[in-house]
């Protein structure tokens, strides 16, 4: 991993939940589609291995559902969904991440282009 | 990549990241590594290149998953590499495709394998009873003997399959009697078989005049190539006619030296009559070697039995 990756494998250790969840709560998804979607939206240096542990790990904790779609061509597919647990979860996390987040950016103060303060 | 790299370098990348989790709680371990082929998979069809340059070292997207499952501490005791690589390889070949085929088709193999249990029970029964006599694989259907073999197969191969296909309702007992038996069936009969005469095509065939195959005597220093016989008081024998247990005629192996057998009034060469009438590549006669007599216990005269002289001159014995 290079540094940008470890940057933000620290940083987000504790926000990745909830990103996961965002991304389910809009459609559910297979492993590696959960990643390419995070990557899209900004976190391009999320680590694959971070967000498969996660997503296990949410399973785990019964925040998700799955269920495997047959394929004809290619292989089956395990997609994951969001149950009303994981979807409870995502609301609060999202609560508290906003009134963080809010508190991060008011500290930072616009460091965050480079603009020394 | 053609898929079959593909495939094995996901097997091989997993494997891999299996092992370095191999200390985690095996129900832990499962549901954290159950998707993992699958998952890697996709990665690997999404692009070229192998697996370990876009994700890192199985080693460290282990450890990454690892924190992110929030699986326990990492154990920072250093793994003994010799454990380390005995885990590696047993995942690997567990994890392979190769292997999962091949435990996939080995219970097809079951029914072959009553066969050839019953076949190989009656052959070491036969080799049980046989001593002396000239086992070979598939028995002579010539002989009452080999008949008798060949009925003695297609029992036990019956029996076999019986036994075979009713394995499932077994009790425990019958069942390790059974595995007991298949074991000890493959080992005798590798020694059975190990200790086998080939037939010769002939035999097979059940020529008219089966002919032994010239012997390579296992109580001789070497091949050979002729048999002078003595009687008991020292006389030299001519053409004495030797057959074996079965009553097949001895030949020997031919030598460097010229044999000239003599002709029947049937217009067959004699081919078992001894001393053979040998000539050097020169054109001399081979003649009788120095021989050394056992001391019989009370000498009595015994009649010689030489044969009715022939036109062939017999060669004379030095002492």
């Amino acid at each position: 991993m290079n540094q940008a990756e470890v940057d933000t494998t620290q940083l987000l250790k504790g926000v990745l939940d909830l990103a996961v969840l965002a991304v389910l709560a809009d459609a559910d998804s297979y492993g590696y589609d959960v990643v390419r979607r995070l990557r899209e939206n900004g976190l391009e240096h999320v680590g694959d291995a971070s967000v498969y542990g996660t997503l296990r790990r949410l399973y785990q904790a019964g925040a998700l559902n799955s269920y495997v779609v047959p394929s004809d061509e290619g292989p089956h597919r395990k997609y994951y969904g969001l149950n009303t647990r994981g979807r409870e979860a995502l609301d609060q996390s999202a609560q508290t991440w906003a009134s963080l987040s809010k508190a991060l950016n008011h500290l930072l103060n616009g460091r965050s282009n480079g603009h020394d303060k | 990549m053609t898929s079959n790299d593909q495939a094995s370098g996901v097997a091989t990348y997993a494997a891999a990241v299996r092992a370095a989790l191999s200390d985690l709680p095996s129900d832990q371990a499962n549901i954290l590594l159950e998707d993992l082929e699958d998952h890697l998979r996709e990665i690997a069809a999404e692009a070229e290149g192998p697996l370990a340059e876009r994700l890192g070292p199985p080693e460290q997207y282990a450890k990454e998953l690892r924190a992110a499952y929030g699986a326990g501490q990492v154990n920072t005791r250093r793994q003994d590499p010799v454990l380390r690589d005995l885990q590696l390889a047993r995942a690997w070949v567990t994890g392979s495709e190769w292997y999962r085929q091949v435990r996939a088709f080995l219970p097809e193999l079951r029914p072959a394998w009553w066969v050839l249990r019953g076949y190989l029970a009656a052959l070491i029964l036969a080799a049980a009873f046989s001593r002396g006599y000239g086992l070979g694989p598939i028995p002579n259907p010539t002989t009452k003997r080999g008949l008798a073999e060949i009925l003695a197969m297609g029992v036990a191969i019956w029996l076999s399959v019986r036994i075979g296909r009713r394995s499932s309702t077994l009790p425990q007992v019958g069942r390790f009697l059974a595995v007991s038996a298949n074991v000890l069936i493959a080992f005798v009969s590798i020694a059975v078989l190990g200790n086998m005469h080939s037939f010769t095509y002939s035999e097979l065939i059940g020529t008219a005049t089966p002919e032994q195959a010239p012997f390579t005597s296992a109580f001789a220093a070497g091949p050979i190539a002729n048999i002078y016989p003595y009687s008991q008081d020292g006389k030299p024998l001519t053409n004495v006619l030797l057959y074996d247990q079965d009553g097949r005629p001895i030949t020997v192996q031919q030598s460097e030296a010229q044999t000239s057998y003599p002709t029947g009034a049937d217009g067959k060469a004699i081919t078992n009559a001894y001393p053979l009438t040998q000539r050097h590549m020169n054109g001399d006669l081979v003649v009788a070697p120095r021989v050394a007599f056992p001391p019989w216990p009370t000498p009595s005269p015994s009649p010689s039995a030489s044969a009715s002289p022939t036109a062939s001159p017999s060669p004379s014995p030095t002492r």
